[in-house]
């Protein structure tokens, strides 16, 4: 049961690239994490449906790169939304795997999760809004380097709270 | 509980960083919204959490039951703290077959909370097993901490072997001397009238019998014949089997030894057993329910161990082998040992019955039909039968029984050849005329009172014959 919103989420970060640049290549890509996503999604693998998100990822990158299209909140926040909840979808699926999953542990989790999108919607409104100060802020120049630090710090402090001590 | 970072951190941490690579070469402002997800979800496992509180609760509908008999295991879970995924794996031990329900059940609790699940278990194998261990996940809404805890207690489900009510046994040929369903020729207290004597100073008046005195003009009482038990050993050969997994020779000698035990206990016999094997282990003769439960508990641990030593019954005590008792071997004759030990038994004088669970029908169920295995049948069939004649030739009763077929079948006829034989009455008169003036063997027998007032038999063994064996793997361990 757990399968089909993985599957829908799946499908959900397949359409958005090749709705924001409808070409053939971009159309491989997709079919290829699809592809990849099937088979993690069929056989409750970790792995392929990593691979499927990354793959797609990079094809929504491509496709927005090539289509020099104008930002696009809802989008983004679709395929963030999309990709995350993909990825949590299969691990639950897998953990309750050959499982009696009971109805009100399936009501809170649609719950969390429309929760969880509605908050992610305010925040990046919010963090949008507060990017666009300090934006004008930063010298042109100076931009590209200050954005690879700022992303350097960010994936250095997830790492720090992802392999640190579980706090618990 | 141990808590952990689960591998969806590690896959989301991945993601945001090829996510924020790609934002940086690629300037799409984007791909920062893409990450802001995932950056919050890992941005919860900075928040230190206590491990969740909850209580468990493991109940199953019985603890002792018969093979092939159905148990329920219910589970309760009460959160004192919020579980929001929460995944309660109950027990399944090895040899437990699931009948419904799964037990494995996934929840969300709220503080306070409970959750109650169950599931059905069938029973095919005898033995204790162990329904002790309950692991419990629990999840954190997003998925990325896990707690697992393992919550070990003692709760044992005893599988007795299954009964096939008998109503026909080897009748031994010695008493006790304890109040029992056996017609003794000894004159005594009992029910059962006997001879008739002139009146005696201490006789009680209401022994007089009036139609004789009133006949005869002088006071008569009625003699009645003493009511004896016997003590019965069982010995179970446990040094080989043959058969597939569950349906062995030797798991149909406990049912024949839990069977006859039962029926013996029910005229108040005293029972004793003994398990003849690479160990040697007993239980003293004795009746009543709670010999019952040794006889059962002991027969819960039957099981082949292998050994070269040479055992003998040399170790068993005088009193857990009576010089009276009837002892009743049930054995598949696979191993000489067990032979030299019976012939042994024999040749010391006890009353000795020999029950031999036959392994050739046993294998036979097994194996497909093709014409090898059945001259293969034949040979060794025709080697049993030799052997068997030598326990004949030492005057010892030998019942070959299939086990596809009732235990009380092969009985009934075997009580009637063994009493022919013997030149002893099965029914009718209990005292021959010219041996009522005898003076009476404390220990001889002239009839049973025939099948009585059961102890507990469980409702779904009465009138259910003996299972034929069951398929499953072609041969099971030998000797």
């Amino acid at each position: 049961m757990m399968r089909v919103p993985a599957a829908v989420f799946a499908l959900v970060m397949g359409a958005i690239p090749l709705g924001v640049a409808p070409i053939k290549p971009v159309a491989i890509g997709v079919g290829v994490g699809l592809v990849l996503a099937a088979v993690g999604i069929a056989g409750l693998w970790r792995w392929p449906v990593l691979a499927a998100a990354c793959l797609l990822l990079t094809d929504y990158t491509a496709a927005l790169w090539t289509a020099r299209a104008p930002v696009n909140i809802g989008g983004a926040v679709t395929f963030g939304l999309a990709l995350l909840l993909l990825l949590q979808s299969v691990e639950l699926a897998r953990g309750l795997r050959g499982t009696r999953v009971e109805a009100r542990l399936v009501r809170s989790q649609i719950a969390a999760w429309s929760g969880f999108a509605t908050a992610t919607l305010g925040v990046t409104l919010l963090g949008l809004a507060l990017a666009g100060g300090l934006a004008a802020a930063i010298p042109f120049a100076a931009a590209p380097f200050v954005a690879a630090l700022a992303a350097l710090g960010v994936v250095l402090a997830l790492t720090a709270i992802v392999s640190g001590r579980p706090r618990v | 509980m141990t808590g952990r970072v689960t591998p969806l951190g590690l896959a989301l941490l991945t993601v945001a960083a090829w996510a924020l690579s790609l934002a940086v070469l690629s300037a799409r402002p984007e791909l920062l919204i893409v990450i802001l997800p995932l950056a919050v979800a890992l941005a919860t496992l900075a928040r230190p959490r206590r491990a969740p509180e909850y209580a468990l609760t493991c109940e199953l509908s019985a603890d002792r039951v018969f093979e092939d008999d159905g148990v329920r295991v219910t589970i309760a879970i009460a959160a004192r703290s919020a579980l929001p995924v929460v995944v309660v794996l109950g027990p399944l031990p090895r040899d437990v077959a699931l009948a419904s329900g799964q037990p494995r059940a996934a929840t969300s609790l709220g503080p306070g909370q409970t959750a109650t699940f169950s599931y059905d278990v069938r029973c095919p194998v005898r033995g204790v097993h162990d329904f002790g261990t309950i692991v419990v996940h629990v999840r954190d809404r997003w998925g990325v901490r896990a707690w697992e805890g393992r919550h070990p207690r003692a709760r044992p489900l005893r599988v007795y072997p299954r009964i096939a009510p008998l109503r026909s046994l080897p009748q031994p040929r010695r008493t006790q001397t304890s109040v029992g369903d056996y017609v003794s020729r000894a004159l005594g207290a009992g029910i059962e009238p006997g001879d008739i004597r002139q009146f005696a100073p201490g006789d009680a008046i209401r022994q007089v019998n009036w139609r004789a005195s009133l006949r005869l003009g002088t006071l008569y009482v009625t003699q009645h014949h003493r009511e004896h038990n016997a003590d019965v050993v069982l010995m179970l050969d446990t040094l080989a089997q043959v058969g597939p997994a569950h349906a062995t020779t030797l798991d149909w000698g406990v049912r024949a030894a839990a069977s006859l035990a039962t029926a013996y206990l029910a005229r108040k016999d005293r029972v004793g057993l003994i398990n003849c094997g690479g160990t040697i282990d007993w239980v003293r003769p004795g009746s009543g329910r709670v010999q019952y439960e040794r006889l059962a508990d002991t027969l819960l641990r039957a099981t082949v161990v292998f050994t070269y030593v040479q055992k003998n019954l040399a170790f068993v005590p005088p009193r857990v082998l009576p010089s009276q008792a009837l002892v009743i071997a049930i054995t598949p004759l696979l191993d000489p040992r067990f032979t030299r030990t019976a012939l042994d038994l024999a040749a010391r004088g006890f009353d000795l019955v020999v029950i031999v669970v036959s392994p050739v029908d046993v294998v036979r169920a097994t194996l497909p039909a093709s014409a090898l295995n059945d001259l293969a049948g034949r040979f060794w069939a025709l080697d049993r039968r030799a052997q068997l004649d030598e326990f004949r030739r030492h005057g010892i009763p030998v019942l070959e029984w299939n086990p596809s077929e009732p235990l009380e079948g092969a009985l009934a006829g075997f009580g009637r050849r063994r009493f022919n034989q013997q030149g002893g009455p099965v029914a009718g008169p209990p005292i021959p005329p010219d041996a009522r003036d005898a003076p009476a063997e404390p220990g001889s027998i002239d009839q049973h009172r025939g099948p009585s007032h059961g102890p507990p038999i469980p409702p779904d063994a009465r009138g259910a014959p003996a299972e034929p064996g069951r398929p499953s793997t072609p041969l099971g361990a030998a000797r």
